[in-house]
Protein backbone atom coordinates (compact mmCIF):
# COMPACT_ATOMS: atom_id res chain seq x y z
CA UNK A 1 0.00 0.00 0.00
CA UNK A 2 1.59 3.30 -1.24
CA UNK A 3 0.90 6.51 0.62
CA UNK A 4 1.41 9.02 -2.42
CA UNK A 5 3.68 7.91 -5.52
CA UNK A 6 4.08 4.31 -6.65
CA UNK A 7 6.71 2.78 -6.00
CA UNK A 8 9.15 3.17 -8.81
CA UNK A 9 8.83 7.37 -8.85
CA UNK A 10 9.15 7.21 -5.31
CA UNK A 11 12.59 5.51 -5.84
CA UNK A 12 13.69 7.59 -8.86
CA UNK A 13 12.60 10.87 -7.14
CA UNK A 14 14.38 9.58 -3.65
CA UNK A 15 17.51 9.59 -5.94
CA UNK A 16 16.80 12.85 -7.21
CA UNK A 17 16.21 14.06 -3.91
CA UNK A 18 19.51 13.06 -2.35
CA UNK A 19 21.22 14.74 -5.34
CA UNK A 20 19.63 18.00 -5.05
CA UNK A 21 20.16 18.04 -1.16
CA UNK A 22 23.74 17.23 -1.60
CA UNK A 23 24.18 20.33 -4.62
CA UNK A 24 22.23 22.56 -2.23
CA UNK A 25 24.76 21.88 0.80
CA UNK A 26 27.93 22.07 -2.04
CA UNK A 27 26.26 25.76 -3.13
CA UNK A 28 25.55 27.06 0.13
CA UNK A 29 29.57 26.69 0.99
CA UNK A 30 30.78 27.53 -2.68
CA UNK A 31 28.57 28.91 -5.26
CA UNK A 32 27.17 32.03 -2.94
CA UNK A 33 29.15 34.88 -1.41
CA UNK A 34 28.59 36.03 1.98
CA UNK A 35 26.18 38.74 2.32
CA UNK A 36 27.60 41.96 3.23
CA UNK A 37 25.28 42.95 6.33
CA UNK A 38 26.16 39.51 8.09
CA UNK A 39 29.06 39.10 10.39
CA UNK A 40 31.54 36.76 8.69
CA UNK A 41 30.25 33.43 7.21
CA UNK A 42 27.22 33.73 9.43
CA UNK A 43 24.76 34.66 6.43
CA UNK A 44 25.72 31.10 5.13
CA UNK A 45 23.28 29.58 7.79
CA UNK A 46 20.24 31.31 6.45
CA UNK A 47 20.60 28.24 3.53
CA UNK A 48 19.39 25.92 6.33
CA UNK A 49 17.66 27.88 8.92
CA UNK A 50 14.76 29.41 6.74
CA UNK A 51 14.10 25.62 5.34
CA UNK A 52 14.16 24.34 8.85
CA UNK A 53 11.40 26.99 10.10
CA UNK A 54 9.26 26.70 6.70
CA UNK A 55 8.87 22.92 6.57
CA UNK A 56 8.27 22.88 10.60
CA UNK A 57 5.38 25.64 9.70
CA UNK A 58 4.05 23.16 7.23
CA UNK A 59 4.05 20.56 8.98
CA UNK A 60 2.14 21.87 11.47
CA UNK A 61 0.10 23.37 8.86
CA UNK A 62 -0.59 19.65 7.49
CA UNK A 63 -1.24 17.85 10.84
CA UNK A 64 -4.10 20.76 11.31
CA UNK A 65 -5.69 20.07 7.93
CA UNK A 66 -5.34 16.13 8.59
CA UNK A 67 -6.88 16.61 11.80
CA UNK A 68 -9.66 18.81 10.62
CA UNK A 69 -9.64 15.86 7.91
CA UNK A 70 -9.98 13.54 10.87
CA UNK A 71 -12.44 14.76 12.08
CA UNK A 72 -14.72 14.89 8.94
CA UNK A 73 -14.05 11.49 7.67
CA UNK A 74 -13.33 9.48 10.60
CA UNK A 75 -10.67 7.94 8.59
CA UNK A 76 -7.82 6.50 11.20
CA UNK A 77 -5.41 7.03 7.96
CA UNK A 78 -6.11 11.00 8.97
CA UNK A 79 -4.75 10.49 12.58
CA UNK A 80 -1.80 8.59 11.52
CA UNK A 81 -1.00 11.17 8.86
CA UNK A 82 -1.54 14.24 11.76
CA UNK A 83 0.42 12.67 14.13
CA UNK A 84 3.37 11.47 11.96
CA UNK A 85 3.51 15.39 10.68
CA UNK A 86 3.09 16.86 14.41
CA UNK A 87 5.99 14.76 14.96
CA UNK A 88 8.25 15.73 12.33
CA UNK A 89 7.24 19.30 12.88
CA UNK A 90 8.51 19.22 16.48
CA UNK A 91 11.97 17.83 14.86
CA UNK A 92 12.11 20.47 12.05
CA UNK A 93 11.28 23.10 15.04
CA UNK A 94 13.96 21.86 17.12
CA UNK A 95 16.69 21.88 14.20
CA UNK A 96 15.48 25.96 13.21
CA UNK A 97 15.43 26.67 16.67
CA UNK A 98 19.48 25.18 16.86
CA UNK A 99 20.65 26.74 13.94
CA UNK A 100 19.23 30.13 15.08
CA UNK A 101 20.42 30.08 18.30
CA UNK A 102 23.50 29.39 16.36
CA UNK A 103 23.37 31.89 13.87
CA UNK A 104 22.00 34.75 17.37
CA UNK A 105 25.35 33.91 19.13
CA UNK A 106 27.71 34.84 16.35
CA UNK A 107 25.20 37.67 15.44
CA UNK A 108 24.20 39.09 18.61
CA UNK A 109 26.91 37.48 20.85
CA UNK A 110 24.47 35.27 23.04
CA UNK A 111 22.83 31.82 22.19
CA UNK A 112 19.53 32.86 23.27
CA UNK A 113 17.81 36.27 24.59
CA UNK A 114 14.07 35.71 24.24
CA UNK A 115 13.57 37.72 21.28
CA UNK A 116 9.89 37.50 19.93
CA UNK A 117 11.07 35.07 17.37
CA UNK A 118 12.93 32.45 19.66
CA UNK A 119 9.90 32.89 22.42
CA UNK A 120 7.34 32.63 19.92
CA UNK A 121 9.17 28.82 18.50
CA UNK A 122 9.58 27.96 22.69
CA UNK A 123 5.64 28.14 22.93
CA UNK A 124 5.65 26.29 19.16
CA UNK A 125 7.55 23.31 20.78
CA UNK A 126 5.30 23.50 24.04
CA UNK A 127 2.29 22.95 22.40
CA UNK A 128 2.95 20.62 19.99
CA UNK A 129 5.09 18.49 22.76
CA UNK A 130 1.91 18.74 24.98
CA UNK A 131 0.28 17.36 22.03
CA UNK A 132 2.32 14.34 22.04
CA UNK A 133 1.94 13.81 25.97
CA UNK A 134 -2.06 14.58 24.95
CA UNK A 135 -1.75 11.31 22.70
CA UNK A 136 0.38 9.35 25.22
CA UNK A 137 -2.10 10.32 27.79
CA UNK A 138 -5.38 8.53 26.16
CA UNK A 139 -5.80 4.65 25.41
CA UNK A 140 -8.75 4.50 23.39
CA UNK A 141 -7.50 4.61 20.02
CA UNK A 142 -10.90 6.30 18.56
CA UNK A 143 -11.53 8.87 21.48
CA UNK A 144 -6.96 9.80 21.25
CA UNK A 145 -7.63 10.64 17.40
CA UNK A 146 -10.58 12.97 17.95
CA UNK A 147 -9.64 14.60 21.08
CA UNK A 148 -5.55 14.68 19.73
CA UNK A 149 -7.37 16.14 16.39
CA UNK A 150 -9.23 19.02 18.19
CA UNK A 151 -5.76 20.47 19.93
CA UNK A 152 -4.00 19.96 16.98
CA UNK A 153 -6.71 23.09 15.54
CA UNK A 154 -6.69 24.76 18.75
CA UNK A 155 -3.15 24.90 18.67
CA UNK A 156 -2.66 25.48 14.92
CA UNK A 157 -5.13 28.97 15.84
CA UNK A 158 -2.69 30.39 17.95
CA UNK A 159 0.57 29.95 15.41
CA UNK A 160 -0.68 33.30 13.74
CA UNK A 161 -0.79 35.06 16.81
CA UNK A 162 2.66 33.64 17.56
CA UNK A 163 4.37 34.23 14.41
CA UNK A 164 2.49 37.61 13.15
CA UNK A 165 1.24 39.32 16.28
CA UNK A 166 3.71 38.71 18.84
CA UNK A 167 6.89 40.10 16.58
CA UNK A 168 4.98 43.14 15.53
CA UNK A 169 4.54 44.30 19.33
CA UNK A 170 7.91 43.49 20.53
CA UNK A 171 11.13 45.04 19.04
CA UNK A 172 12.50 42.25 17.57
CA UNK A 173 16.40 41.61 16.58
CA UNK A 174 15.70 38.98 14.04
CA UNK A 175 16.22 40.15 10.31
CA UNK A 176 13.03 41.07 8.04
CA UNK A 177 11.98 37.77 7.00
CA UNK A 178 12.96 37.23 3.31
CA UNK A 179 10.08 38.98 1.28
CA UNK A 180 9.99 41.42 3.96
CA UNK A 181 7.45 44.53 4.19
CA UNK A 182 8.87 46.51 1.91
CA UNK A 183 8.66 43.94 -0.75
CA UNK A 184 12.46 44.22 -1.07
CA UNK A 185 15.42 41.57 -1.39
CA UNK A 186 18.47 42.39 0.34
CA UNK A 187 20.60 39.54 -1.16
CA UNK A 188 21.54 38.98 -4.62
CA UNK A 189 20.25 36.56 -6.84
CA UNK A 190 22.41 33.73 -6.48
CA UNK A 191 21.75 34.13 -2.94
CA UNK A 192 18.27 34.11 -3.35
CA UNK A 193 18.79 30.78 -6.30
CA UNK A 194 20.20 28.46 -3.65
CA UNK A 195 17.94 29.30 -0.91
CA UNK A 196 15.00 28.68 -3.11
CA UNK A 197 16.47 25.37 -4.01
CA UNK A 198 17.40 24.75 -0.43
CA UNK A 199 13.96 25.37 0.39
CA UNK A 200 12.24 22.65 -2.40
CA UNK A 201 14.97 20.21 -1.23
CA UNK A 202 14.28 19.92 2.39
CA UNK A 203 10.42 20.60 1.77
CA UNK A 204 10.94 17.09 -0.30
CA UNK A 205 12.90 15.77 3.00
CA UNK A 206 9.85 16.37 4.61
CA UNK A 207 7.65 14.46 2.30
CA UNK A 208 9.94 11.53 2.16
CA UNK A 209 10.13 11.80 6.08
CA UNK A 210 6.12 11.67 6.46
CA UNK A 211 5.15 9.11 4.35
CA UNK A 212 8.17 6.56 6.11
CA UNK A 213 6.39 7.95 8.82
CA UNK A 214 3.26 7.11 7.83
CA UNK A 215 3.93 3.66 6.28
CA UNK A 216 5.54 2.62 9.70
CA UNK A 217 2.74 3.81 12.19
CA UNK A 218 0.07 2.04 9.80
CA UNK A 219 2.46 -0.90 9.79
CA UNK A 220 2.68 -0.85 13.68
CA UNK A 221 -0.95 -0.56 13.48
CA UNK A 222 -1.56 -3.32 11.86
CA UNK A 223 0.36 -5.55 14.03
CA UNK A 224 -1.21 -4.39 17.42
CA UNK A 225 -4.69 -5.45 16.11
CA UNK A 226 -3.24 -9.09 15.15
CA UNK A 227 -1.83 -9.20 18.68
CA UNK A 228 -5.49 -8.20 19.78
CA UNK B 1 -32.47 30.39 20.88
CA UNK B 2 -34.27 31.23 24.65
CA UNK B 3 -34.50 27.66 24.92
CA UNK B 4 -30.75 27.09 24.39
CA UNK B 5 -30.06 29.97 26.42
CA UNK B 6 -32.33 28.64 29.45
CA UNK B 7 -30.18 25.33 29.02
CA UNK B 8 -26.90 27.07 29.15
CA UNK B 9 -28.17 29.23 32.25
CA UNK B 10 -29.74 26.00 33.68
CA UNK B 11 -25.86 23.79 33.39
CA UNK B 12 -23.99 27.54 35.08
CA UNK B 13 -26.53 27.74 37.67
CA UNK B 14 -26.08 23.54 38.29
CA UNK B 15 -22.33 24.13 38.64
CA UNK B 16 -22.68 27.31 40.69
CA UNK B 17 -25.17 25.58 42.97
CA UNK B 18 -22.82 22.54 43.40
CA UNK B 19 -19.43 24.40 43.72
CA UNK B 20 -20.91 27.08 46.82
CA UNK B 21 -21.85 23.60 48.18
CA UNK B 22 -18.24 21.92 47.76
CA UNK B 23 -16.06 24.84 47.14
CA UNK B 24 -13.42 22.50 45.54
CA UNK B 25 -12.94 25.12 42.85
CA UNK B 26 -13.31 27.93 44.79
CA UNK B 27 -10.90 26.92 47.77
CA UNK B 28 -8.30 25.82 45.19
CA UNK B 29 -8.28 28.74 42.62
CA UNK B 30 -8.54 31.23 45.77
CA UNK B 31 -6.43 29.65 48.31
CA UNK B 32 -3.64 29.10 45.91
CA UNK B 33 -3.82 32.87 44.66
CA UNK B 34 -4.24 34.22 47.99
CA UNK B 35 -1.00 31.99 49.45
CA UNK B 36 1.16 33.38 46.59
CA UNK B 37 -0.07 36.83 46.83
CA UNK B 38 1.34 36.69 50.44
CA UNK B 39 4.21 34.99 49.41
CA UNK B 40 5.32 37.14 46.97
CA UNK B 41 4.30 40.44 48.76
CA UNK B 42 6.44 39.05 51.62
CA UNK B 43 9.67 38.33 49.33
CA UNK B 44 9.21 41.20 47.14
CA UNK B 45 6.93 43.92 48.83
CA UNK B 46 6.71 46.94 47.47
CA UNK B 47 10.01 48.91 47.90
CA UNK B 48 12.33 46.15 46.68
CA UNK B 49 11.21 46.94 42.65
CA UNK B 50 13.17 50.06 41.45
CA UNK B 51 10.76 52.77 40.49
CA UNK B 52 11.64 52.43 36.77
CA UNK B 53 10.69 48.21 36.71
CA UNK B 54 7.91 48.83 39.03
CA UNK B 55 4.93 48.75 36.00
CA UNK B 56 6.85 46.09 34.07
CA UNK B 57 7.38 43.38 36.34
CA UNK B 58 4.51 44.05 38.75
CA UNK B 59 2.32 43.15 35.94
CA UNK B 60 4.24 40.08 35.31
CA UNK B 61 4.26 38.93 38.74
CA UNK B 62 -0.03 39.81 39.10
CA UNK B 63 -0.55 37.65 35.81
CA UNK B 64 1.61 34.83 36.64
CA UNK B 65 -0.34 34.74 39.96
CA UNK B 66 -3.92 34.54 37.80
CA UNK B 67 -3.08 32.11 35.27
CA UNK B 68 -1.26 29.81 38.08
CA UNK B 69 -4.71 30.25 39.95
CA UNK B 70 -6.81 29.67 37.06
CA UNK B 71 -4.78 26.41 36.01
CA UNK B 72 -5.35 24.86 39.64
CA UNK B 73 -9.04 24.75 39.74
CA UNK B 74 -10.66 25.42 36.79
CA UNK B 75 -10.26 21.96 35.16
CA UNK B 76 -13.16 21.06 37.76
CA UNK B 77 -15.83 22.43 35.82
CA UNK B 78 -15.68 19.19 33.65
CA UNK B 79 -13.20 16.79 35.59
CA UNK B 80 -15.96 16.76 38.49
CA UNK B 81 -18.33 15.36 35.86
CA UNK B 82 -16.54 12.24 34.54
CA UNK B 83 -15.27 11.48 38.07
CA UNK B 84 -18.81 12.14 39.93
CA UNK B 85 -20.28 9.88 36.74
CA UNK B 86 -23.04 12.73 36.05
CA UNK B 87 -21.33 13.29 32.20
CA UNK B 88 -24.06 11.02 30.71
CA UNK B 89 -26.81 12.12 32.12
CA UNK B 90 -25.71 15.67 31.26
CA UNK B 91 -25.23 14.84 27.80
CA UNK B 92 -28.69 13.46 28.06
CA UNK B 93 -30.39 16.71 29.39
CA UNK B 94 -28.77 19.20 27.55
CA UNK B 95 -27.54 19.93 24.23
CA UNK B 96 -23.37 19.98 23.75
CA UNK B 97 -23.22 23.99 22.87
CA UNK B 98 -25.44 24.41 25.56
CA UNK B 99 -22.97 22.46 27.93
CA UNK B 100 -20.39 24.27 26.63
CA UNK B 101 -21.85 27.65 27.34
CA UNK B 102 -23.13 26.55 30.39
CA UNK B 103 -19.20 25.57 31.68
CA UNK B 104 -18.07 28.79 30.20
CA UNK B 105 -20.25 31.30 32.16
CA UNK B 106 -19.41 29.40 35.02
CA UNK B 107 -15.72 29.45 34.31
CA UNK B 108 -15.76 33.24 33.96
CA UNK B 109 -17.69 33.80 37.12
CA UNK B 110 -14.84 32.09 38.90
CA UNK B 111 -12.53 34.06 37.12
CA UNK B 112 -13.87 37.31 37.88
CA UNK B 113 -14.46 36.37 41.29
CA UNK B 114 -10.74 35.66 41.78
CA UNK B 115 -10.15 39.16 40.21
CA UNK B 116 -12.61 40.99 41.82
CA UNK B 117 -11.02 39.76 45.50
CA UNK B 118 -7.27 39.57 44.01
CA UNK B 119 -6.70 42.72 41.90
CA UNK B 120 -7.41 45.20 44.52
CA UNK B 121 -5.78 43.71 46.93
CA UNK B 122 -2.54 42.87 45.02
CA UNK B 123 -2.70 46.46 44.01
CA UNK B 124 -2.57 47.35 47.79
CA UNK B 125 -0.11 45.01 49.12
CA UNK B 126 2.44 45.56 46.28
CA UNK B 127 1.60 49.63 46.18
CA UNK B 128 0.78 49.14 41.95
CA UNK B 129 -0.10 52.34 41.08
CA UNK B 130 -2.41 52.34 37.93
CA UNK B 131 -2.69 55.29 35.77
CA UNK B 132 -5.34 54.00 33.51
CA UNK B 133 -7.87 52.69 35.64
CA UNK B 134 -10.74 52.03 33.07
CA UNK B 135 -8.31 50.77 30.97
CA UNK B 136 -7.12 48.74 33.26
CA UNK B 137 -10.82 47.31 34.33
CA UNK B 138 -11.11 46.46 30.53
CA UNK B 139 -7.69 44.21 30.51
CA UNK B 140 -8.76 42.68 33.18
CA UNK B 141 -11.97 41.80 31.80
CA UNK B 142 -10.84 41.09 28.00
CA UNK B 143 -7.86 39.07 29.59
CA UNK B 144 -10.09 36.96 32.05
CA UNK B 145 -12.65 36.28 28.99
CA UNK B 146 -9.94 34.96 27.30
CA UNK B 147 -8.63 32.75 30.12
CA UNK B 148 -12.17 31.41 30.63
CA UNK B 149 -12.54 30.29 26.77
CA UNK B 150 -9.28 28.40 26.33
CA UNK B 151 -9.34 26.78 30.17
CA UNK B 152 -13.10 25.41 29.34
CA UNK B 153 -12.28 24.10 26.28
CA UNK B 154 -8.84 21.97 27.51
CA UNK B 155 -10.87 21.01 30.35
CA UNK B 156 -12.95 19.41 28.36
CA UNK B 157 -10.46 17.78 26.66
CA UNK B 158 -8.39 15.85 29.18
CA UNK B 159 -11.63 15.17 31.33
CA UNK B 160 -11.61 12.26 29.13
CA UNK B 161 -7.82 11.24 29.16
CA UNK B 162 -6.53 9.38 31.69
CA UNK B 163 -3.78 11.29 33.50
CA UNK B 164 -5.62 14.59 33.68
CA UNK B 165 -4.08 17.02 37.25
CA UNK B 166 -0.71 17.32 35.24
CA UNK B 167 -2.41 17.41 32.08
CA UNK B 168 -4.16 20.35 32.15
CA UNK B 169 -1.45 23.13 32.69
CA UNK B 170 0.61 21.02 30.26
CA UNK B 171 -2.01 21.95 27.40
CA UNK B 172 -3.73 24.64 28.73
CA UNK B 173 0.09 26.83 28.85
CA UNK B 174 1.11 26.52 25.45
CA UNK B 175 -1.92 28.07 24.38
CA UNK B 176 -2.06 30.90 26.86
CA UNK B 177 1.33 32.21 26.91
CA UNK B 178 0.87 34.56 23.88
CA UNK B 179 -1.99 35.47 25.27
CA UNK B 180 0.36 35.85 28.65
CA UNK B 181 2.58 38.07 27.12
CA UNK B 182 -0.04 40.28 25.65
CA UNK B 183 -1.92 41.02 28.68
CA UNK B 184 1.48 41.75 30.63
CA UNK B 185 2.33 44.40 27.94
CA UNK B 186 -1.16 46.00 28.05
CA UNK B 187 -0.76 45.96 32.20
CA UNK B 188 2.62 47.93 31.97
CA UNK B 189 0.81 50.10 29.50
CA UNK B 190 -2.15 50.99 31.54
CA UNK B 191 0.28 51.27 34.96
CA UNK B 192 2.70 53.99 32.55
CA UNK B 193 -0.21 55.81 31.04
CA UNK B 194 0.40 54.53 27.75
CA UNK B 195 -2.57 54.72 25.09
CA UNK B 196 -1.03 53.19 22.16
CA UNK B 197 0.50 49.91 23.99
CA UNK B 198 -3.12 49.75 25.75
CA UNK B 199 -4.90 49.56 22.30
CA UNK B 200 -2.58 47.04 20.68
CA UNK B 201 -3.01 44.59 23.46
CA UNK B 202 -6.85 45.34 23.44
CA UNK B 203 -6.92 44.75 19.51
CA UNK B 204 -4.79 41.44 20.36
CA UNK B 205 -6.57 40.00 23.24
CA UNK B 206 -10.10 40.55 21.55
CA UNK B 207 -9.15 38.78 18.71
CA UNK B 208 -7.58 36.06 20.50
CA UNK B 209 -10.32 35.65 22.50
CA UNK B 210 -12.79 36.06 19.76
CA UNK B 211 -11.47 33.34 17.19
CA UNK B 212 -11.26 30.60 20.41
CA UNK B 213 -14.52 31.63 21.02
CA UNK B 214 -15.59 30.63 17.38
CA UNK B 215 -13.03 27.20 17.29
CA UNK B 216 -14.10 25.33 20.75
CA UNK B 217 -17.80 26.41 20.22
CA UNK B 218 -17.10 24.33 16.94
CA UNK B 219 -15.10 22.19 18.32
CA UNK B 220 -16.65 21.23 21.63
CA UNK B 221 -19.28 18.49 20.60
CA UNK B 222 -16.81 16.31 19.26
CA UNK B 223 -14.62 16.43 22.21
CA UNK B 224 -17.74 15.92 24.46
CA UNK B 225 -20.00 13.25 22.40
CA UNK B 226 -17.13 10.90 21.20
Amino acid sequence: MEWIVPKLISEILKWVLLVWLAVVIVAAFLYVQPAKSFIGESSRIVFFHVPMAWVAVLAFLVSCVTSVMYLRRRNPKDDIRASVSAGLGLLFAVLATTTGAVFAKIMWGAYWNWDPRQTSITILLLIYAAYLALRGAIDDPERRASLAAVYAILAFVTVPFLVFVVPRIYWSLHPDTIINTRGANEFDSRYTQVLMASLVGFTGLYVWLYTIGCRIETIRQRRRQEVL
Amino acid sequence: MWRWLAEAMAVAAKDLRTEFRTRVAINSLGLFALTVLAAVSYTVGPYRIAAEDRPFLLAVLLWIVIFFAALAGLDRSFVKEEESHTAPLLRLAASPSAVWFGKLVFNLLVIYMLMAILVPLYCILMGYTIVMVWEFVLILALGGYALAVITTIVAAIIARALTRGALFSVLSLPLLLPLMIFLIQGTAGVAEGMPEVVSSTVRAVLSMGGIMTIVSAALFPVVWSD
